[in-house]
């Protein structure tokens, strides 16, 4: 009984730690700029900093570029990694090299990446462009992507895909009615991740784009001038920004729970 | 013209490593074939290059003297029951049984009418809007039973179905199978290492060993009369014993040395074995063919009891002797102890001989 009151007392210690920082941006975002630095919990209630970031900030259209760009590129990617881990999963396409190039890939820092990347698409017109940076984090996240897909489709019984061959599918059929429904919850978590990936990322969107088409962690960073750090609207714009992640990953943790039970299924 | 046919088929994994190798099988119109052997002796590599999920690198493999070596698993109307059952997990049992139906444009009405006859078959009724996973083994496995009958092919593959039930549901549906298909009338390998199951429900079985086949026939005949060592011990449990021995001339008659197993043979076997005198031989002897009292054509042996497992309904003994040990099969009122010295009576009218360096049976002349 003592050691769950003793485990439960340090379970709620720990939440409030890792929360800690994160309701304080909650409470600052709600409470009048004057009152930002101030020791007291909440002096004041006011939707204040909100409307300002939305009405002096064009915040909304940070908000909207960002959904635009990440949601995109998880369209955009998600067909091309279950293609290519399945492929990986199931054949010897490509080889060893191919997977591990594949790998290796991600194991370059960005910035080695960001200058070329810069070069190329300004030729093309890619830069200060949605389209430009959908197409980044889509060929950045591609292959990671590719490489947990892999592992959820290994995870799937070969015989499963066996089986609708002999019923009188095509290879193709049986990866589109059998082994897509079977690994749809890990090609779901895959795609929140490959998400929240593309919501985070600052140093392409900064580099590659401008005010119009910033996205919400570069339009953040820009209320830090020169003269301060407008704390109030950056607390405001964090708790927006955190949002989508919480829904993400609410989603994840039901994804995950049957993307890893769902080897038992006989 | 076979259902199907086997003409030297082969599995070659590459680096010398083969699956199956030269394998050549006829399996008659609506046969029940057995693939019978050890683990890796390449049974469900036979089933499923028959399926076509696995390559055939050499050799011709035709179903109903259409050569499909080359064609994919959908355009050889084959159905396979596999040992993991592999249901589509997230489809109903009656989208289960329905999908192969649905991929081959089945008459809707014509998909409904089978379901509920294979359903009413294999009393899956109450089940058929379950999922698999609200399913116990037994009922798994009669899904995938199902899906296979509805589809209506001209074969049926079946790689160890039962091996996942336990010993008592086993038993029924080894025979709810062989009234299935005395009903179906269709041709069937059926993948098993379970003797039991061999013996019990084929109308031949093939021994198989490191990829190739040992032996053909009927579970009797190859029961009777096993063609060499391998199969004389794994058709059978325990193993047949095996005794290196020789024949010698002796007065006009032929005399058996086999350990402790030595004497005159009866005429009949005299006759049969006459030309294994002077070669180096194995003398085998089936546990069930070592009687407790003494019989005409029966050679008597000594030995001391090693083992005794009591079954109820029959005992298996071990005695040893002379650096042998032979198991016998005996009734249940013979019930010796551990240690006692025993008199056991061979009876060489069901005696084997296979030669001692290829462990090829002697022919019985006669
Ligand atoms: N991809 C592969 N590469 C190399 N060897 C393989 C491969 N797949 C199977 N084999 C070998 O082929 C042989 C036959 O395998 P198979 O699965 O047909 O055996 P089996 O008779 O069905 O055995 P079990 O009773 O255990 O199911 C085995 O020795 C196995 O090691
Ligand atoms: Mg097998």
């Amino acid at each position: 009984m003592l050691r769950k009151v003793v485990s439960h007392v340090g379970l709620i210690l720990a939440v409030v730690i890792v929360l800690f920082p994160i309701l304080w941006v909650l409470r600052t975002s709600l409470v009048p700029a004057h009152d930002s630095y101030s020791t007291a919990i909440l002096p004041a209630v006011t939707l204040d900093n909100y409307r300002a970031l939305f009405a002096d900030k064009d915040f909304g259209r940070n908000y909207l570029n960002s959904l635009i760009v990440a949601g995109l590129s998880v369209v955009l990617t998600m067909p091309l990694a279950a293609m290519t881990g399945y492929a990986f999963a199931r054949f010897r396409t490509g080889g060893r090299i191919a997977r591990f190039a594949t790998l290796a890939s991600q194991m370059l820092p960005p910035v080695a990446l960001a200058l070329p990347t810069f070069m190329l698409f300004r030729t093309l017109g890619l830069t200060n462009s949605l389209l430009g940076l959908t197409i980044v984090y889509a060929a950045i996240n591609l292959p990671f992507l590719i490489w947990i897909l892999m592992g959820f489709f290994e995870s799937i019984p070969e015989d499963l895909e066996g089986a609708a061959m002999t019923d009188g599918a095509t290879r193709w059929g049986a990866f589109w009615r059998v082994v897509l429904p079977v690994a749809a919850p890990g090609i779901m978590a895959a795609a929140v991740l490959g998400f929240i990936l593309s919501w985070n990322e600052f140093l392409f969107a900064l580099i590659l784009n401008g005010s119009s088409t910033a996205t919400v962690p570069v339009a953040l960073a820009s209320l830090q001038t020169s003269n301060g750090v407008q704390i109030s609207n950056v607390a405001a714009g964090v708790s927006l920004a955190i949002l989508p992640l919480m829904i993400a990953a609410k989603f994840i943790q039901k994804y995950l729970v049957e993307g890893l039970s769902f080897g038992s299924v006989k | 013209m076979p259902a199907i046919k086997l003409n030297n088929i082969s599995r070659d994994y590459g680096l010398g490593i083969f699956g199956v190798q030269d394998v050549s099988l006829d399996i008659e119109e609506g046969e029940f074939m057995v693939l019978l052997g050890p683990s890796g002796c390449g049974k469900s590599t036979t089933l499923r290059m028959i399926a076509g999920l696995e390559e055939t690198t050499s050799g011709e493999i035709s179903i109903a003297g259409r050569d499909v070596t080359r064609l994919a698993p959908r355009a050889r109307n084959v159905a396979v029951v596999f040992q993991s059952y592999a249901l589509y997990p997230h489809m109903s049992v009656r989208e289960n049984m329905r999908f192969g139906m649905k991929m081959r444009k089945t008459p809707r009405a014509e998909q409904e009418a089978r379901i509920a006859q294979a359903a009413e078959v294999l009393g899956l009724q109450a089940y058929l809007d379950r999922k698999p996973s609200a399913l116990s083994g037994g009922q798994r496995q009669r899904v995938a039973l199902g899906r296979a009958i509805v589809r209506e092919p001209d074969v049926f593959l079946m790689d160890e179905p039962l091996s996942n039930l336990d010993a008592k549901l086993r038993g029924e549906m080894r025979q709810e199978l062989v009234k299935l298909h005395r009903r179906v009338g269709k041709t069937t390998v059926f993948v098993t290492h379970d003797h039991v199951e061999a013996m019990t429900m084929g109308d031949r079985i093939c021994i198989m060993r490191n990829g190739r086949i040992e032996q053909v026939g009927p579970p009797l005949e190859v029961y009777a009369r096993p063609r060499n060592t391998f199969v004389a011990q794994f058709l059978a449990s325990p193993a047949m014993n095996l005794i290196p021995a020789e024949l010698t001339a002796s007065d006009g008659g032929i005399a058996l040395g086999a350990g402790p197993i030595a004497g005159p043979l009866p005429a009949r076997e005299a006759a049969a074995y006459r030309a294994g005198v002077g070669r180096a031989l194995q003398f085998g002897l089936r546990a069930e063919d070592i009687a407790t009292e003494a019989k005409p054509g029966t050679l008597p042996f000594e030995g001391s009891v090693t083992a005794v497992e009591a079954l109820g309904n029959e005992n298996l003994i071990a005695v040893e002797s002379g650096g042998h040990r032979i198991a016998a099969r005996v009734d249940r009122h013979f019930l010796p102890k551990l240690g006692e010295t025993v008199t056991l009576h061979a009876d060489l009218a069901h005696m084997h001989l296979f030669d001692a360096a290829d462990g090829e049976a002697l022919v019985r002349e006669a």
